[in-house]
């Protein structure tokens, strides 16, 4: 699942990056929490995104998208993953791999339901899932792109999730994790588009104070993606330091 | 990849994979410490004169906004007893070198001082473990003896089991590996009952993720470094 690109765009467009970014990305993350109407319909008014755009634009050319899916992870995980491509009626495996993991390109409307990039053509996700991941929350990706790409809206979408919610999600395995460490990804039309590499973890819902997420000086931070809407699935995030190429993510200037 | 930094993240990478990981008796300076802490030296050693310097050193194990509502425990004559209550319900205490791997060197080292602060999943499957691992050092036993002591309550189901989602900060800036690695790098810590290290893709080469994988203690420990200490304070790049 997408970080919640709508992070960078307010909180830390102002700010340096480093530790002052943590704490006002983590801050702000609370604030949108805490406040988001759900659904908003208005927000959808105020977006730049208020609908889908023509499906042509969330698409990519195959070796294009291969290539920025298998950067989400260091190649000594990513190269032997499977390989993951949107065709025009939903994923396609492009690349059998070995090591139980998957790579794709998630799209933004697997950010937030309230997020106003939800329908933004621009956003690229490339996630790799580890193995308990991808019997967890890929299952999710796939729902709701097949959801999208038959042409319905959010508040259809969002019906439909409640719906595959109660009706029983495949269980949440423990240890459920993503690597998102690309520095090709764009998650918000505010800069940085990449926002930070980063690591996501998946629990069952709780109260996010139990990682300690979100608190002044805490690396660890609670995306507002999930949170019981629809899926009783909390995502904690940590910043990995460096992208999957090696090279140095200022945020982590020990890195 | 600039160079300077590739080595610079190389190095780093492979400091903590030899902390963590590395069969210790290959090292030279393992090796040495092991001479040195073949059995426990008197208890007395490894307890805080001031019991609110453990206090704080526990706490410095996460930022404030955490440590400050944690409970906190400190180690005394009996073993370990708590010294404020609190309310958040996680637990800051300072564990001392019998709760490193038994194939740490340092292993009964008196100097060791290893803050950490536990999550909630982690204060109840994992306190048990040092409450147990502390009973023995208390009682004098040898390392053998305790590795088959543990052995022997994981087997039995004793102890317990990484709870899903056990985790622990261990970001204080204060905490104390031994001579080789002093204070190391501020990272946070989960737990897992054992599994495979490929799991979470760790200790590979460019994952951010380092792995310890404890015997007889069937438990996998993913590691994470994190940028800075609980302070707020940068670490410096190791």
């Amino acid at each position: 699942m997408l970080c919640h690109p709508v992070f960078a765009k307010s909180g830390a467009a102002t700010l340096k990056r480093g530790i002052g970014k943590i704490i006002a990305l983590s801050t702000f993350a609370l604030t949108i929490l805490l406040t988001a109407a759900w659904p908003a319909p208005a927000q959808d008014a105020k977006s730049p995104y208020p609908s889908m755009a023509p499906v042509e634009q969330y698409l990519m050319t195959r070796d294009a998208e291969i290539a920025m899916a298998r950067s989400a992870a260091p190649p000594s995980i990513s190269a032997d993953a499977d390989v993951l491509f949107l065709g025009r009626h939903g994923y396609e495996t492009a690349v059998k791999g070995k090591n139980g993991f998957v790579c794709l390109v998630e799209r933004a409307w697997m950010g937030a339901f309230d997020g106003k990039n939800f329908w933004n053509p621009k956003v690229r996700g490339p996630v790799c899932y580890n193995p308990p991941a991808v019997r967890s929350i890929l299952p999710i990706t796939y729902k709701q792109t097949e959801m999208v790409l038959a042409g319905q809206s959010k508040a259809q979408i969002l019906d439909a999730m409640k719906t595959v919610v109660a009706q029983g999600l495949p269980p949440l395995e423990p240890g459920a994790m993503a690597y998102m460490m690309s520095k090709e990804q764009y998650l918000t039309d505010g800069a940085p588009h990449n926002w930070i590499a980063h690591l996501m973890f998946y629990t069952p819902l709780m109260d996010g104070s139990a990682w300690g997420a979100d608190l002044p000086n805490s690396p660890v931070m609670l995306n507002p993606q999930f949170r019981g809407v629809p899926e009783p699935i909390d995502n904690f995030m940590v910043p990995a330091g460096w992208w999957s190429d090696g090279t140095a993510d200022p945020v982590n200037p020990s890195s | 990849m600039n160079c300077e930094k590739s080595m610079a993240i190389a190095l780093r990478n492979f400091a903590l994979v030899i902390l963590l990981s590395l069969p210790w008796p290959a090292q030279a300076q393992g090796q040495e410490a092991q001479a040195l802490y073949t059995r426990m030296a008197p208890f007395d050693q490894y307890l805080m004169a001031d019991r609110h310097a453990e206090i704080a050193l526990a706490r410095s194990a996460a930022p404030e906004s955490i440590a400050r509502d944690a409970e906190v425990m400190i180690l005394a004559q009996h073993g370990y007893e708590t010294a404020v209550k609190g309310k958040n319900g996680f637990v800051c205490l300072v564990e001392r070198s019998w709760m490193a791997p038994f194939d740490d060197p340092e292993f009964m080292n008196p100097d060791q001082r290893l803050p950490l602060c536990l999550n909630p999943p982690a204060a109840r499957s994992h306190l048990p473990l040092t409450f147990k691992m502390t009973q023995l050092a208390l009682a004098g036993l040898s390392k053998t003896q305790m590795f088959d002591s543990i052995k022997s309550a994981f087997d039995k189901k004793n102890l317990p089991l990484p709870e899903p989602g056990s985790m622990c900060y261990m970001m204080s800036k204060q905490q104390y590996f031994g001579r080789k690695y002093g204070n190391a790098d501020p990272h946070l810590m989960f737990w897992f009952p054992k599994t495979d290290d490929m799991l979470w893709g760790a200790g590979v080469a460019g994952s951010p993720v380092y792995v310890h994988q404890y015997s007889p203690e069937p438990i996998t420990e993913f590691i994470i470094s994190v940028s800075k200490w609980s302070d707020g304070t940068a670490a410096a790049t190791n």
